[in-house]
């Protein structure tokens, strides 16, 4: 038994079945392929203020501010003193098993569910969003679409897609016992998304 | 429990009363939320079909698909293996396994590798093993099998778990949901720091990219797939999708079909291996495709759908069976009304012969599924090939014989009726394997022909 025969028996197999029958339990019926059926075109802040509602329902926390400035102070009243690691440096595993905080930022937000988008390209060290017990993820307002269809395609507009793409939509959680939820069961339990409004004060479309 | 003592294991579930409540509020409440997700959305009914359209097109061209996944991601740096049935995806496992000196191996939920019994198999080769999803972990702790395909441990108490975490993890006595869950978060953490190897499932393959996509809630998947070396994912050869777009159907839908989520906590598309050495994440990909009766099933029109399952679980939730009877009773590892027709075409219909028989044709199961895979039809189906095979029909050969004989002579009928009414009451009628679980109307004490000629 080798490899090679595994793949050409299985592909045998595939072709030879496949020709046994006629393909007459296609299911055929119609449907609306247009991605943007029900995509209405919202005004930047609506896009946020939706983002916000959606992660807020999975108990995530949200705050909107203006500016850098705005942000780091955010992040340092949160960290409230604990330790940081930040995903744009490296980590050792024995900071990321023990730092109190993560703060990551955020390449791309889907408003229609609250989602963050970590791609590896930047993120390189994703594993800050999920072990410690706080992630805290920075997201620029003009980076956040209305839908996950918009998103999948703007991933896609790159040359290739980067090895790692991670969404992420609110806390870790679980309902495993008796279909209680717990947050935080192997990733953070607190989840705070801070918006930077900053970039889209100029009323412009997303980016 | 097996599959060919479905009828024992069935009648032990109904006594179990503890059971029966908890099945009780897992399906209704996971069938409440069900249909909320679906109905926020306008255009359900447009995402079934799509979804369907589109797996149709992948499974009457899965080799092309396969063709195009394979060479995609080994362009990136991923090793795809091709594993004929089990025991073959077990051996590379477990080969690779100790090729790279390995000891630790951390697992994410798959129902794939449930499917090819891959954690007995590792630990023969000198492995330890642990299951990180919660459910998992507690069933594995318990010596057990999942009972549900997306909640493994919904027949286990809250009290049953502490008990179990006491005996094994040596904690004390408690009832909080939340410091179980902790208990299991610090306890998995140095398993996931020393592992070696990590291994997870697949939810769908991108053909056009070459992306694996592992959808879950609790993080366990993204440590698996990210803090080993090695990273190995098990995937069945159906779980294909043409286009990285084509997610945009299949995310909405699978999440909202399983727990009612209107997406999945994390989501982890991994293409290939990382850029650069020093890049956070494993150095090696393996992925193992595995066909293990697959490939058959796409001989028939009918048995072919069964491929487009996507794993949700929501037939279990509204099936009427699973509701009463639970996972257990089923003794396959994929229970339920999709269990009831995947397990008898994978391991072999002599073998799984009650299964397809566990079901009251409701449709509830159809009117769920959201690939619109019709398992009433498919179980039906099934039937029909046991019949095929049964050879000793003597008996109702004859019992159809001599009902035809009565129902051609009218006279012959009239006596019938009057017999089987005086048995009735002196007797009862003979058929107590119908009556022991139902009601059977009585026959009435004037037939409508005597009552005819009497009035008239």
């Amino acid at each position: 038994m080798n490899i090679g025969d595994a793949r050409a028996e299985i592909m045998n197999s595939i072709r030879t079945h496949l020709a046994m029958s006629a393909p007459d339990d296609v299911l055929d019926a119609p449907f609306n392929t247009d991605p943007f059926k029900n995509s209405v075109p919202l005004a930047a802040q609506q896009v946020v203020q939706l983002f916000k509602r959606n992660v807020e329902l999975v108990d995530g926390h949200c705050l909107v501010v203006n500016g850098q400035s705005e942000v780091e102070e955010a992040v340092n009243r949160i960290a409230n003193g604990r330790g940081i690691a930040v995903s744009g440096s490296a980590v050792s595993k024995q900071d990321l098993f023990t730092v109190g905080v993560g703060v990551t930022g955020a390449q791309a937000g889907i408003a229609e569910t609250g989602t963050l988008v970590l791609d590896s390209s930047v993120e390189r060290n994703r594993l800050v969003s999920l072990v410690p017990p706080i992630h805290i993820a920075i997201l620029d307002a003009s980076k956040i679409f209305l839908t996950l269809g918009e998103t999948l395609a703007a991933l896609q507009s790159g040359a290739e897609l980067s090895p790692a793409i991670t969404f992420i939509t609110g806390p870790s959680r679980t309902a495993d016992i008796e279909l209680t939820l717990a947050l935080g069961v192997h990733g953070p339990q607190e989840l705070y998304v801070i918006i930077n409004e900053g970039t889209i004060t100029n009323q412009g479309a997303p980016a | 429990m097996n599959t060919e003592t479905f009828a024992e294991n069935a009648k032990a579930a109904l006594n179990d009363a503890q059971l029966r409540g908890a099945l009780r509020k897992a399906t209704t409440l996971f069938g409440i939320r069900r249909r909320e997700a679906a109905a926020s959305l306008s255009n359900w009914e447009d995402l079934r079909n799509e979804a369907r359209a589109i797996k149709d097109d992948v499974l009457l061209h899965l080799d092309r698909y396969l063709e195009a996944f394979v060479s995609k991601a080994e362009s990136r740096g991923a090793k795809v293996h091709w594993a004929r049935d089990a025991a073959e995806a077990n051996l590379i496992i477990c080969r690779l396994s100790v090729e790279r000196g390995a000891r630790n191996v951390v697992k994410s939920k798959s129902m794939t590798t449930e499917e090819i019994h891959l954690n007995a198999a590792l630990e023969g080769a000198g492995m330890r093993v642990v299951e990180t999803d919660l459910g998992e972990y507690i069933i594995q702790l318990a010596g057990e099998t999942p009972s549900h395909i997306i909640a493994p441990a919904i027949h286990k108490t809250k009290r049953q778990v502490a008990e179990l975490f006491t005996t094994e993890l040596g904690i004390p006595p408690t009832d909080d949901v939340g410091q179980l869950t902790s208990t299991a978060r610090h306890t998995l953490r140095e398993r996931f720091a020393s592992a070696d190897v990590g291994i997870s499932g697949v939810n769908f393959g991108i053909a056009e990219t070459g992306t694996i996509v592992i959808v879950e809630n609790e993080g366990n998947i993204r440590m698996t797939t990210s803090l080993p070396r090695t990273h190995i994912a098990v995937m069945g050869i159906e779980k294909l999708l043409p286009r990285f777009a084509d997610l945009d159907v299949f995310l909405k839908l699978l999440p909202r079909s399983g727990t009612g989520q209107a997406l999945s906590t994390y989501q982890s598309f991994i293409t290939g291996t990382k850029r650069n050495a020093d890049d956070e994440g494993p150095d090696e990909l393996h992925i193992i495709l595995l066909d293990n009766g697959r490939s058959r099933m796409l001989a028939h029109p009918v048995t072919r759908q069964s491929l487009a399952c996507i794993r949700c679980g929501a037939c279990l939730n509204v099936c009427p069976v699973y509701q009463q009877i639970g996972g257990h009773a089923y003794g396959s590892v994929y229970p339920g009304p999709i269990g009831a027709v995947i397990t008898p075409q994978l391991i072999g219909i002599e073998k799984a012969a009650q299964l397809p028989y566990a079901s009251s044709l409701c449709g509830a199961c159809r009117e769920v599924c959201p690939v619109k895979i019709d398992i009433p039809r498919l179980l039906l189906h099934l039937r029909g090939e046991i019949n095929q095979q049964r050879t000793n029909h003597r008996k109702e050969r004859w019992a159809f014989r001599l009902w035809a004989a009565i129902m051609l002579r009218p006279w012959l009928y009239e006596k019938t009726a009057v017999a089987a009414r005086l048995m009735q009451r002196w007797f009862g009628l003979p058929l107590q394997a119908w009556t022991s679980g139902r009601d059977l109307r009585p026959i009435e004490e004037e037939s409508f022909r005597e009552h005819w000629r009497r009035s008239r």
